[in-house]
């Protein structure tokens, strides 16, 4: 049936209305331009256009040098109340309208506001505020100093919702530091959140809960402090609301209580609580609204890195039920990320997760949601790719590398996202390890030349990712895929790779060149290509190492070309003697003597080879080696305390005594 | 005939009160991409009889005790192709898995049986019939015993007439990369014995690629 219309003014008219000497016209206008607004952001950003907010900012600047001329005239309270409310309106949920109420100045008028006689100004000022305070530009609140700290101790002790509210808000989202939370632990304001906890209205819980969840993050020593005697039972008052019958406060609680166990894992140990804890979230996903949404990364921070939680999770069925969610369809952009991280931390360790998983076939629903229009839901399609991809049996099975999935992905490479290119590639990366004969199929999508172009990105996580993915791509990969991948690459890439500004681009270049080199004796012909190109960038990025894995790699670069014939032995033989630094030391003496196992394992195997006593030059470069002190040195290492080391070194000596050295 | 292993090195301590990590040493020879050949003795009262086989090291994740890998077994009377499996391995880490097996139709006296058919298993007895092995120290042992697992065949279908109902105790040596184990299915000849050497295809040293999963 058709109803009548309601001429509402327009935005240019009410805002000329708002300059009206009339004051009821002046507060009528106040009151629409609030109304228009609320929970239309279209309608925020039309007035933000058209300088709607300092006109509001300027009648309640106005209005307080009245109060303070006049003194509680009903006017000056009505100008105060309606313009601190459409101030607050614009802010809510809205940065630009946060931004453009900090801009106007009015900020430092709504907190001397705080201190006005009249309970409605008071009320309306503290709502605005805590909208600000509801975003991430709302300024800092220095809680260490001490006028500040009595001013938030004042707002919490407030009889009022709305300002003990603000307090725990103006907590919530200034507390960021270690040396923060302990200051508002001395200053006893965690006594307060907790009796606001176990009085409070359930506006006062909600904010008192939120506050505690911050001021406990990463502080075991708080945490302990608050656990303790001195409060009482604060952990199950918290407990408590983890069952309200409110969903937000039950969310809000759980994640409090997440946050304590996560820096404090010894608190919440009871089996009970854990999965009371899985249990709770689990429900709440079922909320059609924020609760909802929030609920799975909730859900991943309390499971995230802990196999103990992710085994209750399985047996709680938290995959058929993310399960159940994704197939619904059409979800909010932030709960399908949601649910698409919290199965990713499911599968991140455990195999029985994966094959749950698997048999759901949650797997094609994944691949769809790589296409899917919200950045964020890309980039955790592919993070949760790349959990369930680290199922070796699987890999093995070659039962990722299809179309279905590795299509998309490669569309995914040109993401405009950086975070999306970067969780793309490290799905990629599991993929291509497959033992198969399908890593053609990589190649025919086009995937291996985008890896190639995406090793000169100006980004360095970009390059290193991509580096990666190749390195897993040439992994036990058959001589044509290698010779492909070296010719899209070529020496000169590859070399410049090696001696990139950034050590993880080091580190994925020479693990590359270590695998490529690999298996066929021909193919260790790579590095001396283009006059021994990547050979020489080796030997020079080995000399000034910033870290052990580059030298690892390296190493190991060095030992498998070493493994081929006598000219690769007599090539690596110079390129360590070559490279000499200070005191004329070999970098391999600094290796040998290095803490890190691995890198004296790697460099071991490549003296290994280097005096293998079945090759015609090895009693030669011996002499060589311990010439350079490097025999010496390795003589030092027989009771290394790496059983690797140590038997390594052993077939060093047993090779070195073949050739008459004792 | 059944090779000797011959070792060294004197096997470590054992600890019933050591805190640290027990678990079996890392070694790059048993690392990811590592080959080894050999030979599975399957002879029978009937004939003698053995199959070369290579194994491939495919995956390996200490922390859980894991290994997997393929293994091809080459001149196979009633197969045209080599038959290519994939098995899963438990490392014997005395964390996640003991030396008793508990399953596979295998009992503690069959786990004994088979244990002290490889020599470096012998200085482990004792303790390992008191509790499994549990309380013992082998992170400076170098031997590492597992078992072996065939989950499927890669090339040929089940209905090949092959069997994979078993699995394999295995000891592997840390210095050199051989492999002994004995294959144990209560339905197949007793104690077929596997013989693995450390390959280094076609070169003349030793080759480590490498693969990261993220």
């Amino acid at each position: 049936m058709p109803s009548a219309t309601v001429n509402k003014p327009r935005p240019s008219e009410l805002l000329s209305r708002l300059t009206s000497a009339e004051p009821e016209v002046k507060v009528r206008a106040l009151r629409e331009v609030k109304n228009q607004i609320i929970g239309n952001r279209t309608k925020k950003l039309s007035f933000l256009k058209l300088g709607a907010v300092p006109a509001v900012a300027g009648i309640l600047a106005d209005s307080i040098d009245d109060v303070t001329e006049n003194n509680n005239c009903n006017n000056t309270n009505n100008f105060l109340v309606q313009s601190a409310a459409a101030l607050g309106s614009f802010a809510c949920g809205f940065d630009a309208g946060v931004q453009a109420v900090l801009d106007a100045g009015a900020f430092p008028n709504l907190l001397r506001l705080l201190a006005n006689p009249n309970e409605k100004v008071v009320d309306a000022v503290a709502r605005a505020l805590r909208m600000i305070y509801q975003s991430k530009l709302a300024p800092k609140y220095d809680f260490l100093q001490q006028k500040n700290m009595e001013f938030l101790i004042s707002l919490l002790n407030s009889e009022k919702e709305t300002v003990s509210g603000l307090g725990a808000s103006i907590i919530t989202r200034s507390c960021e530091t270690n040396l923060e939370q302990k200051a508002l632990f001395d200053a006893g304001i965690l006594r307060k959140l907790n009796s606001l906890l176990e009085g409070g209205s359930l506006s006062q819980r909600d904010a008192s809960l939120e506050s505690l969840a911050t001021v406990f993050r990463n502080n075991p020593e708080v945490i302990s402090k608050f656990a303790g005697p001195e409060i009482g039972r604060p952990l199950s008052s918290i407990i408590d609301l983890a069952k309200d019958r409110y969903p937000r406060t039950r969310l809000l609680a759980c994640m409090c209580l997440i946050v304590i166990r996560n820096a404090s894992p010894h608190f919440l140990q009871d089996i009970g609580i854990k999965t009371k804890l899985i249990h709770i979230l689990l429900e709440l996903l079922d909320d059609p609204g924020q609760v909802g949404d929030e609920a799975p990364f909730a859900f991943s921070s309390l499971i995230a890195q802990k196999e103990d939680l992710q085994k209750l999770a399985l047996e709680a069925n938290a995959i058929d039920k993310f399960h159940h969610h994704i197939k619904k369809g059409s979800l909010h952009p932030r709960r399908y990320e949601g649910i698409l991280l919290a199965l990713a931390d499911m599968c991140s360790k455990l195999e029985s997760c994966r094959s749950k998983f698997l048999s759901l076939q949650v797997l094609n629903l994944v691949a769809d949601a790589l296409t899917d229009y919200n950045a964020g839901v890309r980039a955790a399609a592919c993070i949760c790719l790349k959990s369930v991809t680290r199922s070796i049996k699987n890999l093995s099975a070659g039962y990722f590398m299809n179309e279905t999935i590795v299509i998309p992905l490669v569309q995914l490479f040109l993401d405009p996202s950086t975070s999306v290119q970067v969780a793309a590639l490290g799905a990629t990366s599991n993929i291509v390890v497959d033992f198969t004969t399908r890593k053609s199929i990589f190649v025919q999508c086009g995937g291996m030349k985008q890896l190639v172009q995406l090793a000169k990105s100006m980004e360095s996580s970009v390059r290193s990712n991509a580096l990666w993915a190749l390195k897993n791509f040439v992994f036990q990969a058959d001589n044509r895929l290698k010779e492909g991948v070296f010719s899209e690459l070529t020496a000169s890439l590859l070399s410049s790779l090696i001696r990139d500004p950034e050590p993880s681009v080091q580190e994925q270049a020479l693990a590359l060149v270590r695998n490529l080199v690999d298996g066929c004796i021909n193919l260790i012909e790579f590095v001396f290509a283009e006059d021994g190109l990547i050979l020489g960038a080796i030997g020079r990025q080995l000399q000034c190492a910033s870290k052990a894995e580059i030298g690892i790699q390296g190493m190991y670069a060095l030992c498998n070309v070493a493994s081929g014939n006598e000219f690769h032995r007599e090539s690596v033989m110079q390129l360590l003697f070559t490279q000499m630094g200070d005191k004329n030391q070999s970098f391999v003496v600094k290796f040998l003597q290095s803490n890190d196992s691995q890198l004296r394992t790697a460099t071991v195997w490549t003296i290994v080879n280097l005096t293998c006593p079945s090759s015609p030059g090895a009693p030669c470069r011996l002499e060589k080696l311990r010439n350079a002190g490097i025999v010496s040195q390795i003589k030092n290492m027989v009771n290394d305390p790496c059983v690797d080391v140590k038997l390594r070194v052993r077939t060093v000596l047993g090779q070195s005594m073949a050739f008459g050295d004792n | 005939m059944p090779v000797r292993v011959t070792e060294s090195s004197t096997p470590s301590q054992v600890s019933g009160t050591n805190s640290g990590d027990t678990s079996p040493p890392a070694c790059t020879l048993l690392s990811v991409g590592q080959t080894f050949s050999g030979t599975q003795n399957v002879s029978s009262l009937q004939k003698e009889e053995a199959w070369r086989v290579n194994v491939r090291i495919q995956g390996c994740d200490l922390e859980h005790g894991y290994l997997c890998g393929t293994m091809e077994a080459l001149n196979v009377p009633m197969a045209d192709t080599p038959v290519v499996t994939f098995w899963e391995g438990e490392i014997v880490d005395t964390k996640n898995y003991t030396f008793y097996t508990g399953k596979w139709e295998a009992s503690p006296e069959d786990d004994k049986r088979h244990w002290t058919k490889f020599p470096s298993f012998s200085p482990l007895l004792s303790q390992v019939e008191v509790d499994g092995g549990k309380s013992l120290d082998l992170s400076n042992y170098p031997y590492i015993f597992m078992r072996w697992k065939e989950q499927y065949f890669v090339n040929v279908g089940t209905d090949c007439g092959l069997t994979i109902a078993g699995f394999y105790y295995v000891c592997f040596s840390c210095s050199d990369g051989s492999i002994s184990g004995f294959y144990y299915d209560p339905n197949s000849s007793p104690f077929q014995k596997l013989e693995l050497k450390s390959t280094n295809e076609g070169r003349s040293g030793y080759s480590f690629s490498s693969y990261e999963l993220q």
